[in-house]
């Protein structure tokens, strides 16, 4: 891969401590991973398996103590605006308008009013919510409201953006319109993303790089590059694309052992 | 929008609240006075000394209007109720911020808080009374510390009830301690710093009528209570009604349209 790392993750463990039984909960296992410069890696693996455990490490919402983690070189150390996340839902503010939660974070690092206002317009219209402007998010529906949530961490411009099942609460074709938008915005931006994922499909529609996880503790069981260009990937032409079917294929396989293996226990 | 566009929208808005209501306020009240003056007529025995009529009432206000002590009473207990209400209020809502922010502090402060809470205004209105004596300074301090107690808990609930989601957000997009506090904790509790206000007010009333009557200072609650002895029920009824009507216009002109603007407009309320 082009480009320089700027996720570094080395020998990462996570441990979560049970305070009622005294035994911990073992998620994470010696996890090495790199995302490159305007790289989309997209994480898949069974439920439970400590996909939110890394990204809340990575975003610096959870403290670690096995193994490093770094962003641009710098060791992560609680949450920062280099590192933009977008939560599965329930996370734009309620008394903010759509206007005012996308300028949230040049706000919060004092950017002047006038270029504020300019850059908000910018992401507003790339997803498309011109004439919402105004509007507060219990006024919106679901994907719009995660529209107002990916161009808030747009906007704040990250080094990183971390995803969690971003569209996993928004139904079957919205959640297909929003894949196709964010596959768009990531052509326009060339946004640096780690996103996570139950869904292979949209695993092997976004991501140049698929990360399979092994079931807990989560382990990177293997890595799939997924070959195609942006400017092909586009829903409707998808199904007869072999590149992608078989990208499909091989995750949803891999995934799948993993679930089964599972049920023996 | 320009901040002037949108202050006058704000203006337009409060505008058309006040008037709107108004009308609905208007009729509900006179259909309530009518209520009243056919009850005192028609079914009350004495009513001069049981329930005097809406006339009666107005005219011994007529006559205390004259003697001027009416305006004055009226304009004491309204005094005394904003002081030590405001003060109650502005000091009751850093203090729940505080305890809702850091459990360590919350925890240590709690019982005594809880002490306090269940020893209400007037058992505490003696030991006041020994150290300022039937002073004005008496009647605030009873009615600052009535006011304080819903608000503070109010204000500590609510901090408590915001998601951890939104405070999450915040601090990912680059949102310091303070930062979240401003933009994140306080209007996420708004709603419950709208209950505690109403509360510590409506508390805040209670305390002003039997304060002013156990240390004897001239206002609304001295005149109800020399109503019964000199047995001018007229009187006891028209502290009472201009204590009602106060807190509705109150009620109706500021802390409603305080919260359309906020806690409705966010959509933090069902209506
Ligand atoms: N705060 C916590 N305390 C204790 N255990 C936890 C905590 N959070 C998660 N776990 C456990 O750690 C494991 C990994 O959880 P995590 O949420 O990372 O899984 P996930 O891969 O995101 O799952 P899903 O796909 O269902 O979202 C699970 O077994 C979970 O029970
Ligand atoms: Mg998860």
């Amino acid at each position: 891969m082009s480009g320089e790392a700027k996720l570094i993750i080395q020998d990462l463990c996570h441990h979560y401590p049970d305070e009622y039984t005294g035994e911990s909960v073992h998620a994470l296992e010696g996890i090495n991973l790199q995302v490159y410069e305007n790289e989309f890696v997209a994480i898949v693996g069974p439920s439970g398996c400590g996909k939110t455990t890394l990204l809340n490490i990575v975003a610096g919402l959870l403290p670690y103590r096995e193994g490093r983690a770094m962003v641009d070189g710098n060791e992560i150390h609680g949450p920062g605006p280099d590192r933009g996340v977008v939560f599965q839902e329930h996370a734009i503010l309620p008394w903010r308008s759509v206007a005012r939660n996308i300028g949230h974070g040049l706000e919060l690092q004092r950017v002047p009013k006038e270029e504020t206002r300019r850059r908000v317009q910018e992401y507003i219209d790339l997803v498309g919510l011109s004439g919402f402007e105004d509007r507060y998010p219990h006024e919106l529906s679901g994907g719009m409201k995660q529209r107002v949530a990916v161009a808030r961490t747009l906007c704040a411009d990250p080094v990183i953006m971390l995803m969690d099942e971003p569209f996993a609460a928004v139904d079957a074709q919205t959640r297909i319109t929003l894949q196709d938008e964010l596959n768009r915005i990531v052509m326009a931006t060339r946004k640096t993303i780690l996103f996570i994922t139950h869904s292979v499909e949209e695993a092997a529609f976004l991501g140049d790089r698929c990360i399979v996880f092994s079931r807990r503790p989560g382990q990177i069981k293997t890595e799939i590059k997924i070959d195609i260009p942006r400017e092909e990937r586009v829903w409707k032409d998808m199904a007869d694309n072999p590149k992608f079917t078989e990208a499909r294929d091989k995750i949803l396989r891999l995934v799948r052992q993993e679930v089964t293996s599972d049920d023996e226990h | 929008m320009t901040s002037i566009d949108l202050q006058q929208a704000r203006l337009f808005k409060w505008k058309k609240f006040a008037t709107e209501g108004a009308g609905r306020l208007i009729i509900f009240l006179v259909g309530s006075i009518i209520l009243w003056a056919l009850i005192s007529e028609f079914l009350i025995a004495r009513p001069d000394r049981y329930l005097p009529s809406p006339l009666a009432v107005l005219l011994s206000s007529a006559d205390m209007l004259n003697k001027g002590s009416l305006l004055s009473f009226y304009s004491d207990t309204l005094t005394r109720l904003v002081i030590g209400g405001a003060v109650g209020i502005v000091i009751g809502i850093p203090i729940g911020l505080l305890l809702g922010l850091n459990r360590f502090v919350a925890d240590m402060f709690y019982p005594l808080m809880n002490f306090f809470q269940s020893v209400s205004g007037i058992a505490i209105f003696p030991v006041v009374v020994i150290w300022f004596g039937n002073s004005d300074t008496t009647v605030l301090i009873v009615i600052l510390y009535t006011s304080f107690f819903p608000i503070a808990f109010n204000v500590l609930s609510g901090v408590r009830s915001v998601p951890v989601r939104y405070i999450q957000a915040a601090r990912t997009l680059g949102a310091s301690r303070l930062q979240v506090v401003r933009d994140v904790l306080l209007p996420g509790a708004m709603p419950s710093i709208a209950v505690g206000t109403r509360l510590s007010i409506g508390f805040a009333w209670r305390a002003v009528i039997a304060g002013e009557m156990l240390a004897g200072r001239p206002g609304l609650g001295n005149m109800i209570f020399s109503g019964q002895e000199f047995d001018n029920t007229a009187q006891i009824i028209l502290g009472m009604v201009m204590i009602g009507i106060t807190w509705i216009v109150l009620d109706h002109f500021l802390l409603r349209p305080l919260e359309s603007d906020t806690i409705e407009r966010w959509g933090l309320v069902s209506r």
